[in-house]
Order: structure tokens, then C-alpha cells, then sequence
């Protein structure tokens, strides 16, 4: 790695942490109580002098709910631009194929049987990515390395996929009797309100998942050359892929088992930072995390605002602002 | 009046009497936990609209603090602020009231959020009536957390009464006509066994067409065509409708013996669909509409 790149990444990253903490300073300052800025301050500073009700507040109720916010951003956004990569397609998204879903079928089959939270629900859930990857891969003929990867066929499975996924979720719960089928259905929107601060320690998990996709950083770029190319540059093209694809269907799994369904942050992250740095992913990964942790926090903040009373689930936000976006590059990559 | 009544009323006198032990500090709610309450609750916040009832029904509203979204029951709590409703609660708006005691109800607040608020230092009391004396009891628990036990008594003496007088009147009365309680419209919905409005039928001497392990099975018409129910009664909330588009959709359906006769009824869904001592108004409305004969005249001749 050369200096200069170097410089980059760490130029990059300072910039970008210091927007995380900016916002999610702001995000912890704000909520459906009042927006206190400087009081938050004074009580994260450790002045205890304020009452005692916002300090509990702001350290369990919005603290943990911000980190959750950002590892659930940060990993999305990285699971999204890992599946670009591999796929060489700009518009595949762990959400939009299907990936998401078949960890959601495992995550509600897990719910529906009492499972814990960890390992239970986790570990359904990440078998449930897992098939769903399989099948779509499969169906794509991309499966390491040898047909030309179509991007129609690609998206088509994802779709259809995700139409299977979204029958298969509502017949369980269709046959569901239980008063669970609320929590259910508000998981499935993409939540970040049923988080328990007992949760948080799972989260520690992703941690090792973002090193070794950031060590992957340089031969995710070779992939982009093509397989023969990366392969010629002494890649081993097979392993790469297959391990890629473990670890961001891990990662996706666990967020998925946490937050529920919260689509297209994977495709918006990665899109605007491609614009801005370029195809570089040792700049892209460590962007994409930030960015993708900032900007989830944000949408979770106008989700727990602009409600006047309650709150909406911070999928229909990240969805609302991702679909037409996801349009709009769909018309500029026919042009 | 029946003399168990009294006997009721008596041993619940007598159980309030005792000097206060069950209050001083450590309770054991409905579903078993045994939770700190404080001496006398000054900031309490009520996460379902039952509660809030059962509150102002105590007079003890001037405790209250903060109520859910749908509390429109009596129409004074709905100047109080609210938490979010039932099923989602606003954790931070609860502990911004500064709470020292929060009402939950196992039937409709979930579980993990009810946890989180245990969690944050604030003790939960879970009230879970699934019957009619459990209500009473709940109103009995409620009033000794409250420091109200007296109008408790009264309220429950009060329910237990009326309670007592529709038995009394349907007691030897030997028609026992089939009935269809309908609480959802599109698709329709009724109540099996385990809800409080089969308990009121059979009180008020029907026979619940839809008793069954399932607590709000789904029919359709070629169902209510088989069950042929004498009486049909509909909830006015059901589907977001109005009473005359309820009673329209029935209308065609002449081959059912409580549309041939003429026997639809709309009642009030607020009678019925809140754990809560105006149950006890939803019986005396239904008995009235299962045995006219026993009711109407009766109270225009006496009023007991």
C-alpha cells in the first residue's frame, strides 16, 4: 500500500468519524421527550447535576438505541457494497436479493418457537440468508467463476426471492394466534425499538466481520477487473468469493436478527460514496461504515420526530428515501 | 338478592380489614412477580385504557400521571399526556413523567417492554384479569395499591350486585337462545371460550355459538349459516363500519333464524372490549336483549 492511499483512507476516516459522533451527538440530544443539546452535553460530560430522569434517558434509553442505529447502518451499507463487488452489479443489495428475507423466514421460525434472541434467532436466521444466497446465485449462473454474471437474471431471482420470502413470512403468520404477531410485524417494518440493552453485546460480533472484509478491500477491486484478470494477479478467486459471501451473510444475519428488515441503506451508502472517492474499495469499506452509520442514525432521529405521538419504524424511512433513488439509477444504467 | 352475595361481600370486608401487611412495601402482582411499591404512589402512569378506567372509577385520578393513546374513558383522562399506546409504549416519554409506579396489563402490553421499564428502576405492577371475578379482584388490588380500598369495596359489592340480580332474573328462565357475537366485520371475527364475552352470554343466559379453544375464531357466512344463531349481536366498532352497514350485510342472509326473526343488535364496543367493572353494564345489556320478557317490564314495575 502506498503512502498516498494511505493518507486517504486516514483522511477519510477522521472525516467521517467526527460526522458519526456529530450526529449521533445531535441523535442523542433529540427525542420524543424534548430536544435538550447543551443539557445532553453537561450529562455526557459527566456533570450529574440535572435531574435524574434525562440522564436515564439519554444513557439507557437513546445511547444504546444510537449504537444500534450505527452498527445496524454501517453494516448494511457494507453488506451492500461487498454484494456489488462480488456480483460486479451496482443495484444488488442484501434487501432487494432476497437475502434479507430468507433470514427474516429463519429469524420469525426462530420467534415463533421461543428461541432466544442469541444463539437462536441468530443462527435461524443466518440459515435462512445462506439458502436464499444459494438459490439466487445459483439461478444467476454466477456461482464461482465460470458463466458471464447477468445482471437481469440476478435481479430477477432476487426478486422473485423476496416475493417467495414476503408469502412464506405471511403465512406464518397468518397461523400465528398469539399477541407475538404484533411484535412480529413491527420487527418485519425494520425496528429499532424492541432492542434490549442486554443485546448490545451481540453486536461486538460484526466487529471481526468488517476487519477481514477490510483486509478483502484489495482483492474486492481485482474482482472488478474480472475473475481471469484477479485470478491472473495471483487472487484465488473461489476462496475470496466464498468467504466474502459467508461473512457478509453473517453480518446481515446477526443485524438482521436485531433490527428486522431495513432495506436499501446498502444501496444508497455505497452509491453516493462510489460517486464521491471513486471505485477504490480500501476507500470504499471504511466510507461505506461510517457513512452507512451516520446515515441510519439520521433516519432513525426523523423516525422517532416526525411522528406527533409514537414513532414509525425507521424501514419505512430508509425506504421511502432508497426506492426512488433505486429507480433513478435504474433509468441511468439503461442509458 | 342471593345470600352468597353477602357472604361474598362479607368475607371481602373482612379481607380489607386486615391491617395492612399485603401493602408495606413488597407485592405480588396477577402473574406472580413480586415487586417494591412505594408506600403511597403519587406518580402513576396507567399503560392501558382499562387501567385508567378502573383509576378514575377509585377516584384516585389525581395520582395519575400519564395515560395510553386510546384512554378516551372517562373524558376527563384524555387531557393527561400520553406514553404511545399500549402495544407501543414511549419508553422515554414514561420515564420524562418521572413515574414511581407503573400499571401494566399482561393482556395487550408486551412482555420485553414492560421489562425494559423494570430494567430503567421503575416498578411495574401487571394486572391480568381473564374473567369477570378477576376483575373484581383486580379493582380489590388495584384500591390496596392506591390507598382506596374503601371505594374498592364499594365498586366490587356494587358489581357483585348487579352481577347477582341478572342471575337471578335468568336463573329459571328455560329458553336459552344461540348467539353470535360478532366483534369484527370483513372478514368476521367472533369470541370463543376464553373471553369475557362468553362469559357475559352465558351469564345472561345464551349459549355462545362460538365457544371454543380459540379465542377470536374467523367465520365466514357459509359458517353462520350452519351455526344459525337465534341472536346475532355486533359490536360497534367491528370493521370501522357504521351500525347500518353491519346490520345491511346481515340482511340478505335470510335463511339464518336471527335474521328471519329480526333479531340483530348492535351494541356498544366499549362495553366489551375493556377488562373493566362497565362489563357488568355490557350484561345487563345483553340479558335485556337474550330475555326482553324478563328485563323491560321488570324494571319499569320495580326498582330493586
Amino acid at each position: 500500500m502506498n503512502t498516498s492511499i494511505g493518507k486517504r483512507i486516514l483522511l477519510i476516516t477522521i472525516l467521517l468519524s467526527a460526522l458519526l459522533i456529530l450526529i449521533g451527538i445531535i441523535a442523542i440530544a433529540a427525542g420524543s421527550s424534548g430536544i435538550h443539546f447543551w443539557e445532553t452535553l453537561a450529562i455526557m460530560a459527566g456533570k450529574n447535576g440535572t435531574d435524574n430522569a434525562t440522564a436515564t434517558i439519554i444513557w439507557q434509553i437513546r445511547l444504546p438505541r444510537v449504537i444500534l442505529a450505527a452498527f445496524v447502518g454501517g453494516s448494511l451499507a457494507l453488506g451492500g457494497l461487498v454484494f456489488q463487488a462480488l456480483l460486479r452489479n451496482p443495484l444488488a443489495e442484501p434487501y432487494i436479493l432476497g437475502i434479507s428475507g430468507g433470514s427474516a423466514i429463519g429469524a420469525i421460525l426462530a420467534m415463533l418457537l421461543s428461541l432466544s434472541y442469541f444463539p437462536g434467532v441468530t443462527i435461524f436466521s443466518f440459515t435462512g440468508s445462506l439458502l436464499v444466497l444459494a438459490f439466487v446465485t445459483a439461478l444467476a449462473g454466477t456461482t464461482l467463476g465460470n458463466t458471464m454474471l447477468s445482471r437481469d437474471s440476478l435481479l430477477l431471482g432476487g426478486v422473485m426471492m423476496n416475493a417467495f420470502c414476503a408469502a412464506v413470512i405471511m403465512f406464518l403468520i397468518s397461523m400465528t394466534r398469539s399477541f407475538q404477531v404484533q411484535h412480529i410485524l413491527y420487527w418485519l417494518m425494520g425496528d429499532l425499538a424492541t432492542m434490549q440493552k442486554g443485546q448490545l453485546p451481540i453486536l461486538l460480533l460484526v466487529l471481526p466481520c468488517f476487519m477481514i472484509i477490510f483486509m478483502l478491500a484489495r482483492p474486492m477491486n481485482l474482482l472488478l477487473l474480472g475473475r481471469e484478470t484477479a485470478a491472473a494477479m495471483g487472487i484465488n478467486v473461489k476462496n475470496i468469493v466464498m468467504l466474502l459471501l459467508i461473512i457478509t451473510s453473517l453480518m446481515v444475519s446477526i443485524i438482521v436478527s436485531l433490527s428486522g428488515l431495513i432495506g436499501f441503506v446498502g444501496l444508497v451508502i455505497p452509491h453516493i460514496f462510489r460517486l464521491l472517492l471513486g471505485p477504490d474499495h480500501r476507500l470504499l469499506v471504511p466510507a461505506c461504515l461510517l457513512g452507512g452509520a451516520s446515515y441510519l442514525i439520521l433516519c432513525d432521529l426523523l423516525a422517532r420526530l416526525l411522528p406527533s405521538s409514537g414513532e414509525l419504524p425507521v424501514g419505512i424511512i430508509t425506504a421511502l428515501i432508497g426506492a426512488p433513488l433505486f429507480i433513478v439509477l435504474l433509468l441511468r444504467n439503461r442509458t | 338478592m342471593p345470600r352468597n352475595v353477602h357472604i361474598i361481600f362479607f368475607l371481602a370486608v373482612l379481607f380489607l380489614l386486615q391491617p395492612g401487611n399485603m401493602f408495606a412495601g413488597t407485592v405480588t402482582d396477577q402473574v406472580g412477580r413480586t415487586l417494591m411499591v412505594p408506600e403511597n404512589p403519587q406518580r402513576v402512569v396507567a399503560l392501558a385504557p382499562s387501567i385508567t378506567e378502573i383509576i378514575y372509577d377509585l377516584g384516585q385520578e389525581d395520582r395519575l400521571v400519564g395515560v395510553t393513546q386510546y384512554s378516551t374513558y372517562p373524558s376527563e383522562a384524555q387531557s393527561l399526556p400520553r406514553v404511545g399506546s399500549y402495544v407501543r409504549l414511549d419508553i422515554e416519554k414514561i420515564v420524562a413523567l418521572k413515574p414511581d409506579l407503573c400499571l401494566a396489563t399482561k393482556d395487550g402490553n408486551p412482555k420485553h417492554i414492560v421489562d425494559k421499564i423494570v430494567n430503567l428502576g421503575i416498578p411495574v405492577y401487571v394486572i391480568n384479569p381473564r374473567n369477570l371475578q378477576q376483575i373484581m379482584d383486580t379493582v380489590t388490588g388495584l384500591g390496596s395499591l392506591l390507598h382506596a380500598e374503601k371505594a374498592a369495596s364499594k365498586l366490587v359489592f356494587e358489581m357483585e350486585k348487579r352481577i347477582g340480580q341478572v342471575q337471578e332474573r335468568v336463573k329459571n328462565e328455560p329458553s336459552r337462545p344461540r348467539v353470535f357475537f360478532q366483534i369484527d366485520a370483513e372478514p368476521l371475527f367472533s369470541a370463543g371460550t376464553d373471553t369475557f364475552i362468553h362469559e357475559l352470554i352465558e351469564l345472561a343466559g345464551g349459549i355462545n355459538t362460538t365457544a371454543g379453544e380459540v379465542s377470536y375464531p374467523r367465520y365466514t357466512w357459509e359458517d353462520i349459516i350452519v351455526l344459525q344463531p337465534e341472536i346475532v349481536l355486533i359490536s360497534s366498532m367491528a370493521g370501522g363500519l357504521t351500525p347500518e352497514y353491519l346490520l345491511n350485510s346481515w340482511k340478505k342472509w335470510d335463511l339464518v333464524s336471527a335474521v328471519k326473526n329480526d333479531r340483530i343488535f348492535v351494541v356498544d364496543a366499549e362495553l366489551f372490549d375493556r377488562p373493566t367493572p362497565r362489563l357488568v353494564q355490557g350484561l345487563e345489556v345483553i340479558a335485556a336483549i337474550l330475555h326482553p320478557e324478563l328485563f323491560v317490564q321488570d324494571g319499569k314495575k320495580t326498582e330493586e
